[in-house]
């Protein structure tokens, strides 16, 4: 990895000052910054999202995931990649989490408290106040339920909360004198952003997980045409065509409607904040339009810590529900209300939305042991469910479960006997979400994460052949490096502006390039192009001219007119776009390139072929000695 | 430009194979189908309803139809524009990209679209041909012509398929059907009674199994106005029913004419291409005289969906296809790019 400004650096020195350079030696390639990836997480993993990028010499994490597969270290990302041993503060610049689901910020207090970390973190306000809950319930799970000692304390979640710095959408923030990010709409949950990072010149856009249709309660992702060096987006459903929204809610509503219709009581388990109220949106609707009379519930305390949350975001949810806000909360319900423990025992059908998510404890969890034994009742599981939790454990089918009581102590077995589904109701981009990002966004290159790279295949040709950019998907712990082309802001002197447009020509084009002639003086963090006098005069230095000669030795049994003549000839019919004058004071001409014909007395035959030109021609000099040397023809 | 999706569905495998284009470039596809299909009625453990695209490919031409030989990871494509077919090997886990493998070519390019049909011989090879005359088996892997229609005639195929692995019936546009043997050059052939011009003619072939007699097949006729003729295989001559289906004549795209005999269910049909549904018909309750027969089912998905509402044309059936297992289940394709998967219910009979 190369710092754009060492290289130049390194550059002047090999040129020495009295030189004239050509602006087009200065090779792109020589410019040349490497961006890299290194992948402690993501990377056709899925289950964890953890990625360095080095851009411009910055170091910066985006995401730190936890995998939620795993009940051992492997569920934290690798940090040995950044450093052996010790702290990793002064091996990132920054950190950025895209949003609050835990296999994106699940490692975070493991990361900044244990491995040690004292820099910025950054994520947007929502993602800011709901992160610390869900590590909370989560270590509450792990530590207190499962018993593990290698974890983060709720000190330590706080700890690290204090060293978040909340970003504003759209809204640039300088980490520090050079990199700076930006922060973009996502859709997929509260608060979920897309991050632009750029140091100089040079950028890059992470997606985090993001969704292009807008559903209920969140709009669609957006960004603008950025043009990023990179563009990084999740693949998760990029090998999937995805049933229509439509269906997959009209399937649920099915269900929950037969249940009902039945008599049996369906209870839905989520976290407060995330699919939970689009589902409530959902079902509201269906119930108003269906005018249906069956209860429905949402955990006390929950509407209240949902409806807080929303209100304090509002900006962060969709068109619609800002719109309807103003005239009613949009959380508040007609037929949704608030739930009490008692109606668990009431006899008919009902719908309940309950925490925790995963049935591992609390309310949600009281309920189903109530409900379970009744094959009349259904349970919906609307996403994943960490292993070792109930959740988990009847998504895999298993009909009989212990209960365990105080201390674990097994108290008895419950006969899993209602229905269980699971709909997710995640909201990732799928293929076509992906092209049009890409087509939003117009990166230089393309990177993709969270997929398997043998069933990507067929994607990264789409990408590659629509877009004409390349197409990355590394593995786990793999490194990828990306040449990108920087453009380096020169300012030129008057002087030289106006002596290269008198020299006519076609105007400067960007798309095609003219060589010019100047020097390049870099001083301090300036560069300057004037003319070369100029350049000497700045430095205090006098021009030399350089003139190169060489002997060609021919043997040709003419005078030494006629050689000149005859050499004359050869060339003209050789270089025909050049120019070439035969000067009767006895020289050729050729350019700058001047070629003299002398011989000996005492061996007139053997004539020496004398060529002299100046730095300017050194290339047609040289062509022009090699040329002569093999002899004139006769 | 419309999207155009062929689909043919893979025998033994969980999945189909669609080819769609938007502008230049065509995509083929093979889809596993969704596993909530596969779910039991109280399973619910299968969160899984999306399409998951397990290999895909890029044809260089709109492809215009798609077929798959049945026992080989191998389909067949034609170009709306080209005088060859196109070979894909679909692929195994190794790779999720459809190559293609190679090119049968034609003596020459047909003036309208070639119909192809996988052979059912031990060696993959494909039935294919514009008109009659042109109409061959090919051998996949050599390119030997394997057998040719001995009939020389110019008009325009609208049907192929083999009853077994020698016996195949041709269906001209005109409506006149064609048995021939691929042990034997000429063939039997059986115009309509009275024909009416401008009409275009497809058909349908319901067999209990890939090798059965001509005496288990059934064959329909259908018009592009409506008219629907029934047959046994052994007596093309005199239909054992005939009728007259309450439909619109859309003479746009006689291409999309499609008939498809339900292959659990006894005498039950399916019909598209008219318009943006797929009906559904008892034959049993069929009488030759009497009103139109009313359709069991009718699959309206592709006119009502969220695409149609805001396009200024509604939707019309490319295709469909029954399910080889699932009773009552289909898929269907229409022209706004749309692919259904559908179970569909007998109001009457159940509840």
């Amino acid at each position: 990895m190369i710092h754009y400004f060492n290289t130049l650096k390194v550059f002047t020195f090999v040129l020495h000052p009295w030189l004239v350079c050509k602006l087009t030696d200065m090779h792109p390639s020589i410019l040349l910054n490497v961006c890299m990836c290194c992948f402690a997480g993501a990377g056709q993993d899925v289950g964890r999202s953890c990625i360095l990028v080095s851009i411009g010499g910055k170091n910066i994490m985006l995401d730190c995931g936890m995998h939620m597969g795993y009940n051992d270290d492997r569920r934290f990302p690798d940090f040995s990649y950044i450093t052996q041993n010790g702290r990793l503060t002064e091996f990132l610049d920054c950190v950025i989490i895209s949003h609050f689901h835990l296999d994106h910020c699940g490692a975070l207090p493991y990361m900044s408290e244990m491995v040690g970390y004292d820099g910025p973190i950054y994520m947007t306000h929502p993602t800011k106040a709901i992160c610390p809950i869900l590590l909370e319930d989560f270590r509450k799970i792990t530590v207190d339920k499962k018993g593990e000692t290698n974890f983060f304390t709720s000190q330590m979640i706080k700890d690290c909360m204090k060293k978040v710095v909340p970003l504003n959408l759209h809204q640039t923030v300088q980490v520090d004198e050079e990199l700076e990010i930006k922060a973009y709409y996502a859709g997929h949950v509260l608060g979920a952003a897309m991050v632009q990072i750029k140091v100089g010149s040079e950028s890059v856009v992470y997606t985090g997980d993001y969704n292009m249709t807008p559903d209920r309660h969140l709009g669609a992702a957006w960004i603008d045409k950025c043009r990023p060096d990179l563009l990084i987006s999740e693949s998760t459903y990029a090998t999937t065509i995805r049933d229509s929204k439509r269906c997959r809610e009209r399937d649920f509503l099915k269900k929950v409607h037969e249940t009902v219709e039945r008599g049996g009581k369906v209870l839905i388990p989520v976290f407060a904040l995330g699919r939970a109220q689009e589902l409530c949106i959902l079902l509201e609707t269906f119930w108003e339009r269906m005018n249906l009379k069956a209860p429905i519930y949402f955990s006390t305390g929950l509407t209240e810590k949902a409806n807080h949350y929303y209100k304090l975001f509002i900006t962060w949810t969709n068109q619609k529900i800002r719109k309807t806000f103003v005239q009613r909360n949009m959380f508040e319900f007609k037929h949704i209300k608030a739930f009490d423990r008692s109606y668990a025992d009431n006899p008919g059908p009902m719908v309940v939305f309950a925490t925790p998510g995963m049935l591992h404890a609390g309310q949600s969890l009281l309920i189903f042991k109530k409900w379970a034994g009744n094959e009349k009742n259904m349970v919906i599981m609307p996403g994943y469910c960490v292993q070792g939790t109930v959740g988990h454990k009847i998504l895999n089918g298993q009909k009989k479960l212990e209960m365990e009581g105080r201390a674990t102590v097994i108290i008895g077995t419950l006969d899993v006997k209602l229905q269980v589904e699971y709909m997710s109701f995640s909201a990732h981009a799928d293929a076509k979400g992906i092209m049009q990002l890409i087509r939003m966004a117009e990166p230089r290159n393309m990177l993709l994460v969270h997929g398997e790279a043998k069933k990507m295949e067929f994607l990264k040709d789409k990408i590659e052949q629509e877009f004409s950019i390349s197409c990355y998907m590394p593995a786990n712990g793999e490194t990828t490096s990306i040449v990108t082309n920087p453009s380096v802001p020169v300012d030129i002197s008057l002087n030289l502006l106006k002596r290269e447009m008198a020299l006519g020509g076609p105007l400067p084009d960007a798309k095609r390039p003219r060589t010019m002639h100047g020097t390049l003086i870099m001083k301090d963090n300036s560069l300057r192009l004037v003319s070369p006098e100029q350049a000497l005069k700045e430095l205090g230095l006098s021009e030399h001219q350089l003139r190169f000669t060489c002997r060609v030795q021919l043997h040709d049994p003419h005078s030494d007119n006629d050689t000149l003549g005859r050499i004359y000839t050869h060339l003209k019919s050789v270089l025909k776009t050049y120019s070439i004058q035969h000067v009767p004071d006895g020289t050729v001409i050729v350019e700058s390139i001047v070629i003299k014909v002398t011989s000996s007395a005492e061996e007139p035959n053997l004539k020496v072929i004398l060529l002299s030109w100046s730095y300017q021609d050194e290339e047609l000099g040289s062509f022009l000695s090699t040329l002569l040397k093999k002899g004139l023809p006769s | 430009t419309h999207i155009k999706i062929c689909i043919y569905f893979n025998s033994g495998i969980r999945g189909i194979c669609v080819a769609g284009y938007t502008g230049a470039k065509s995509e083929i596809l093979e889809l596993l189908l969704p596993l909530k299909l596969y779910a039991g009625e109280n399973q619910g453990l299968c969160a899984e309803r999306d399409f998951k695209v397990q290999h895909g490919g890029f044809s260089e031409e709109p492809v215009e139809s798609l077929i798959h030989i049945p026992g080989t990871r191998c389909v067949v494509t034609t170009g709306s524009s080209s005088s060859a077919l196109q070979i894909w090997d679909i692929g195994g886990d190794d790779s999720d990209v459809i190559k293609r493998t190679g090119v049968i070519n034609l003596k020459s390019t047909p003036a309208k679209g070639i119909t192809i049909a996988p052979g059912l011989t031990d060696e993959p090879a494909v039935l294919h041909g514009s008109c009659i005359s042109e109409v061959q088996l090919t051998e996949i892997a050599t390119g030997r012509v394997l057998y040719t229609v001995a009939k020389e005639s110019s008009d325009s195929v609208s049907g192929l398929q083999f009853v077994n692995a020698c016996v195949f019936l041709i269906c001209v546009s005109n409506g006149t059907l064609l048995m021939g043997d691929i042990r034997d050059p000429s063939t039997c052939d059986y115009p309509l009674q009275d024909s009416k011009s401008g009409l275009h003619w497809s058909f349908g072939l319901r067999s209990d199994s890939s090798q059965s007699e001509p005496s288990c097949c059934t064959v329909a006729r259908l018009s592009s106005s409506g008219h629907m003729l029934l047959y046994d295989l052994r007596d093309l001559q005199s239909p054992f029913c005939q009728t007259q289906l309450n439909v619109q004549q859309n003479t746009s795209k006689n291409d999309f004419l499609n008939v498809s005999w339900a292959p659990v269910l006894n005498r039950c049909l399916s019909v598209s291409g008219f318009d943006g549904t797929v009906h559904i018909y008892n034959t049993m309750d069929w009488s030759t005289e009497g009103q139109s027969p009313q359709p069991v089912f009718s699959h309206r998905g592709h006119e009502m969906s969220h695409e149609a509402k805001y396009s200024s044309s509604l939707p019309v059936v490319t295709t469909h296809f029954w399910h080889q297992s699932r009773p009552k289940t289909l898929l269907s394709a229409a022209t706004d790019g749309s692919l259904h998967v559908w179970d569909w219910v007998d109001k009457i009979i159940d509840r």
